[in-house]
Formats: structure tokens, C-alpha cells, sequence
């Protein structure tokens, strides 16, 4: 390995003894033939007892309330509660492609591979990752849509008064605190540059710092945060220990922002609970 | 030393014979019944659709917990939806008069057709989740590492062709769960900064998501993603014969 500058990929097939081998008819079409089998009943039964939903024809005129995107993508509608619409909705999936599909060049090292949890700390580092994931994720929502001052005041009668006012939800930094006027209109660029009827040449820095740069700095931040304090702990070693840190905590966040979208979000893209969600069909003229 | 004697064949011996041994037979499958080791390689070796494995592969790989046959599932369902959407195509027209009107002869009128329509959904749903849990399996049993690097890019292209195809099926029963979760969706990719716009307006053949828009969305779900996805599988599938089969401890 010495001699190796870049971990070259393996163009050779790996050897195995005989001793060690299979034959795929039966040993794997067997197997391959009643995991299909267990398949196509479920979902036959499945097919049998539940019908795929078929609601009113479209009618541009009646918007539902809430309207919702497939539930595969309700994790960006999601996002889009919270922060710059093409931040959400376009930028944040596009750069989370780009680095999972460059996972492999940046772990190139061959070893621990197929077997599950490869790495000594692996299975502890996925654990505490999702957890982390999981009530960091639930938190910033729960603070942006301002529940967790509503249940301090509700349920310990804690309040912050004026002074803390900023603190409510994310907007609130921008609304409640005495930003001076110059910071709200920036010029950074003594041209105005036109691309394709979008203008940049000012910026408002409040609105900037609660639509791009505190999403920005919970992601980001957060997961240079947890991948550091784990590294620091001696439990990440490898890259491949950051990347499970990464993409574990990832698959949280995911799930919990998928799970709010579809079950959590009632009339207004209001936060209430799944028993509270109701659909207003929208008749026209009504709300 | 007992002498193993020859024993008279029995019925079901010359019932075998009849069945496995004639002309007809050898002339479709090459080889005798799969029941002994040589005809067992033979028959994945010289069969279209078994050829996409190899003769032998490792012991650890027909465990079930390191795969879950996730992947296998995968195409499974993809090969599942092929044969129900193929189906409800021929009652299906992509246009504003007559989608939802269709649907409701689907489901009310042509004999399995609700059934056929609830199979085609639940696949769909099922081929996301399964295809994610795919990718988490692949992930964690760090199969992406070399020489699979590309095979994992591939993976992720199979990913995004998957909710694509599935996003693009949902506008087509012309409801309106279906109209608007797609005019929410087309907002969301219309967001984008400067190309957003462009791309919502490529997608939808206008603003609104209208009669251009459901025969973009039909043809992109009936042939040209289908096509996409068939062709990146192919590769995919490929690249695992080629780097040797799964992943196992080097
Ligand atoms: C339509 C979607 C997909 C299909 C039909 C598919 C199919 C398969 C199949 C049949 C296998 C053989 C082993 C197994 O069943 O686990 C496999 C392996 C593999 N897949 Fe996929 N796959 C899909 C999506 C993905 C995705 C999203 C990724 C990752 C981002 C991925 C990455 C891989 C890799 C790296 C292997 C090699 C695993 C190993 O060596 O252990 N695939 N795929």
C-alpha cells in the first residue's frame, strides 16, 4: 500500500476457493423467487383492501387547503416553511446529490467494505448521529414555528418578555431586533447585474441572515459540530466513520422532515398533530 | 459390499424422462431439468434473464441480512410496474377531457381494473422506499468503496430517475390530489434561482400545469423515464458482474 499515491480501484476480481462458493440455481433463485413471491401477495392483499385514492376531478379554481406535494417530497415542502424558497426547494437537494454521489472519492479506502457497520465505532456513531439528527431536527422545527415559546409560556409560564421577543422563531431575528437601517440595504456591487431578471447588487442583511444564513449554519454547522465533537471523543477515526456520521444523521433529519410534511402539517401548513389534520376541499369563493 | 443395482425406472422417472428429455424441450432451454450441479450452471449461463448473475457467487451473499434483497426488490417492483402500467395504458388518454374520466372507467368498469390500478400505486410507493433502503443498505454495508465508486453514482441517478418516474405518474389521474401536489412540486423546482423559471416552464409546456403539462408528463412517464431508468439499471447491473460481484471483506 506504501507505494500506492492514490488508492487506485481494484480492476481485478477478487479470488475465492471453490470451498467457498454457491450455486446461484438454486441457492439464490430460490431465495430471489420467495422474496418475490412474499411481494406480490403483500401487495396483492394490499391491492385488494385498500383502493389508491381518487378525489374530485382537477379544478384549477378550488385550491385544498393544505396543498401538498407528494409525500416523497413533502420533506422539501417542508424546508421551504422555512427558509429561501430556492434554497429549499432546489439548491439544498441539488448539493446533497452532488456530495452522496461523491461519497466514494472521498472514501477511498477498500477496506471494511461488505460487511454491515465496517468500522469499530460504526454501529455507535449511526446511533448517536440519528438521535442527534432526529431531536435536532425536531427542535429547529418546533422553534421556528414558535411551539417552544408558546409551550414555555403554556405549560411553565416562562416568558421572556420584549428583551427576548428575537427569540420566538426564526423570522423573529430579523423582525424583533434593532437592526440598523444600513444593514438592510447593503450595496455590494457598483453595477447592478442583471442575470436572466433577477438583480444583484443590494442586500438586505436580516432577511439574508434568517432565509439563507441560519438554515445555512444549522446544516452545515451542525454536522461539522457533531462530525468534530465525535472526532474529538476518538469515536470518528476514519473517513468513512465521518461519512456514517454524515449520512446517518442525514437519513434522520430526512425522515423527520418527511414525517412533519405529511402527518404534522394541518390547514395554513400549520404545525398541529396527525389527529388534527384536517383537509378543507376549498369550495370556490370560501376559505 | 452391497453392488448398487440398477432399479426399474419408475413412473415418475419416465413422467421426468418425457417431460425434460424430449426435442422440444432441449430446442427452448439448452439443458436437461436444473437438478444436478452441471445443469444448474448451465441453466444460468445460457438463460437470457438468469444471466444477469453469474453461475457461482460467494457464500455470504445469499444471506439474507446482508442484502435483504433490497436491490433485487427494486427491479422487482420496477418490472411489476412495467406490467400494470402497460395495462392501464390501454384505457388510459393523457388528455384534460378524458384522464379522470378514464380512471373512473378503470375503476368502475374494466374487469380487475381497480385492482390493477391499486397494484400500480402501491408498487410505485413501495419501489421509493424500497430503493432508499437500498441505498442505506449499500451504504452501511460500505459496498460504495473501490472498485464501486461509479456503481454507487449510477445508484444515485437511479434514485432521482425513481421519484421522478413517480412524480411524473402522480399528475395523471387528473384529480385533485394529483393537480395540485403537481403544481406544488413544479413550484418548488421553479424556486431555483435563475434557471428555475425556465425549468418549471419546460416541464409544464406553460405556467400552469394544464393540458401540455399532462402529456409532457405522460410521455415522460411512459416511455422516456422508463427508457432512462432501464438503460441506467442495465449499467448498473452490469458494473456488479463486472467489479466481481457484491462487496465482501477484502
Ligand atoms: C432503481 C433503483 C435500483 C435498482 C433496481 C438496483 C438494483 C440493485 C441490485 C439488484 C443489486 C444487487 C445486490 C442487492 O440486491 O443489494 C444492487 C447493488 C448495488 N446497488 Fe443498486 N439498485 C438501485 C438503486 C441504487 C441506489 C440508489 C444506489 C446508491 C446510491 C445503488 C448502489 C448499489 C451498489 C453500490 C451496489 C453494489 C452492492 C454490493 O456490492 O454489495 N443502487 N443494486
Amino acid at each position: 500500500m506504501a507505494t500506492a499515491v492514490v488508492a487506485r480501484p481494484v480492476s481485478r476480481t477478487q479470488t475465492r476457493s471453490r470451498e467457498e462458493e454457491v450455486l446461484v440455481w438454486p441457492d439464490l433463485v430460490f431465495i430471489e423467487f420467495i422474496a418475490a413471491m412474499l411481494f406480490t401477495i403483500t401487495l396483492f392483499l394490499l391491492s385488494f383492501l385498500v383502493n389508491a385514492p381518487l378525489l374530485d376531478q382537477a379544478n384549477a379554481d378550488v385550491t385544498p387547503n393544505p396543498s401538498k406535494a407528494p409525500w416523497y417530497l413533502l420533506n422539501l415542502q417542508e424546508l421551504l416553511l422555512h427558509m429561501n424558497a430556492a434554497m429549499a426547494g432546489v439548491i439544498i437537494p441539488t448539493i446533497w446529490l452532488v456530495i452522496m454521489g461523491a461519497f466514494p472519492y472521498f472514501d477511498r479506502e477498500q477496506h471494511g467494505q461488505g460487511v454491515w457497520f465496517g468500522t469499530e465505532k460504526a454501529v455507535r456513531l449511526t446511533i448517536v448521529s440519528a438521535v442527534v439528527g432526529f431531536v435536532g431536527t425536531w427542535f429547529l422545527i418546533l422553534w421556528d414555528s414558535g411551539k417552544i415559546a408558546f409551550f414555555l409560556h403554556g405549560w411553565f409560564g416562562l416568558s421572556g418578555g420584549d428583551s427576548l421577543r428575537f427569540l420566538e422563531n426564526v423570522r423573529s431575528v430579523q423582525t424583533q431586533l434593532p437592526w440598523p437601517e444600513w444593514s438592510r440595504n447593503i450595496t455590494y456591487s457598483p453595477v447592478n447585474i442583471v442575470i436572466i431578471g433577477e438583480d444583484f447588487q443590494h442586500l438586505d442583511f436580516p432577511a439574508w441572515l434568517v432565509e439563507q444564513g441560519i438554515p445555512t449554519m444549522a446544516m452545515v454547522g451542525m454536522s461539522a459540530m457533531l462530525i468534530f465533537s465525535l472526532w474529538r471523543v476518538g469515536w470518528v477515526v476514519t473517513r468513512r466513520d465521518a461519512l456514517i456520521v454524515l449520512f446517518s444523521a442525514f437519513v434522520a433529519a430526512y425522515g423527520v422532515l418527511t414525517l412533519t410534511g405529511t402527518a404534522f402539517r394541518g390547514q395554513g401548513q400549520e404545525l398541529v398533530f396527525p389527529w388534527e389534520l384536517k383537509v378543507s376541499e376549498g369550495i370556490p369563493g370560501q376559505e | 459390499m452391497a453392488v448398487e443395482q440398477p432399479t426399474k425406472p419408475t413412473v415418475g422417472d419416465k413422467l421426468y424422462d418425457m417431460m425434460f428429455h424430449n426435442y422440444v424441450w432441449k430446442s427452448i432451454f439448452r439443458t436437461g431439468y436444473p437438478n444436478t450441479p452441471r445443469n444448474q450452471m448451465l441453466v444460468v449461463a445460457t438463460n437470457l434473464f438468469l444471466h444477469l448473475h453469474p453461475t457461482r457467487i460467494h457464500r455470504t451473499h445469499v444471506k439474507i441480512t446482508h442484502t435483504y434483497c433490497l436491490g433485487g426488490l427494486s427491479f422487482f417492483m420496477f418490472l411489476g410496474l412495467t406490467v400494470t402500467g402497460i395495462l392501464l395504458m390501454f384505457y388510459y388518454v393523457p388528455s384534460v377531457e378524458r384522464a379522470y374520466l378514464d380512471i373512473q372507467t378503470i375503476q368502475n368498469t374494466v374487469e380487475f381494473g381497480q385492482l390493477m390500478r391499486n397494484m400500480h400505486r402501491w408498487m410505485a410507493h413501495a419501489m421509493v422506499i424500497l430503493v432508499f433502503m437500498h441505498m442505506m443498505r449499500v451504504f452501511y454495508t460500505g459496498a460504495y468503496k473501490p472498485p464501486r465508486e461509479f456503481n454507487w453514482v449510477v445508484g444515485v441517478i437511479l434514485l432521482v430517475l425513481t421519484f421522478l418516474l413517480s412524480f411524473t405518474g402522480y399528475l395523471l389521474p387528473w384529480d385533485q390530489l394529483a393537480f395540485w401536489a403537481i403544481t406544488v412540486g413544479t413550484n418548488i423546482a421553479g424556486s431555483a434561482p435563475v434557471l428555475g423559471p425556465k425549468t418549471r416552464f419546460w416541464l409544464l409546456g406553460g405556467f400552469e400545469v394544464g393540458p401540455q403539462a399532462l402529456i409532457r408528463f405522460y410521455t415522460l412517464h411512459v416511455i422516456g423515464l422508463p427508457l432512462l431508468a432501464a438503460i441506467f439499471m442495465a449499467v448498473h447491473f452490469w458494473r456488479i458482474r463486472r467489479d466481481g460481484g457484491l462487496a465482501r471483506p477484502l
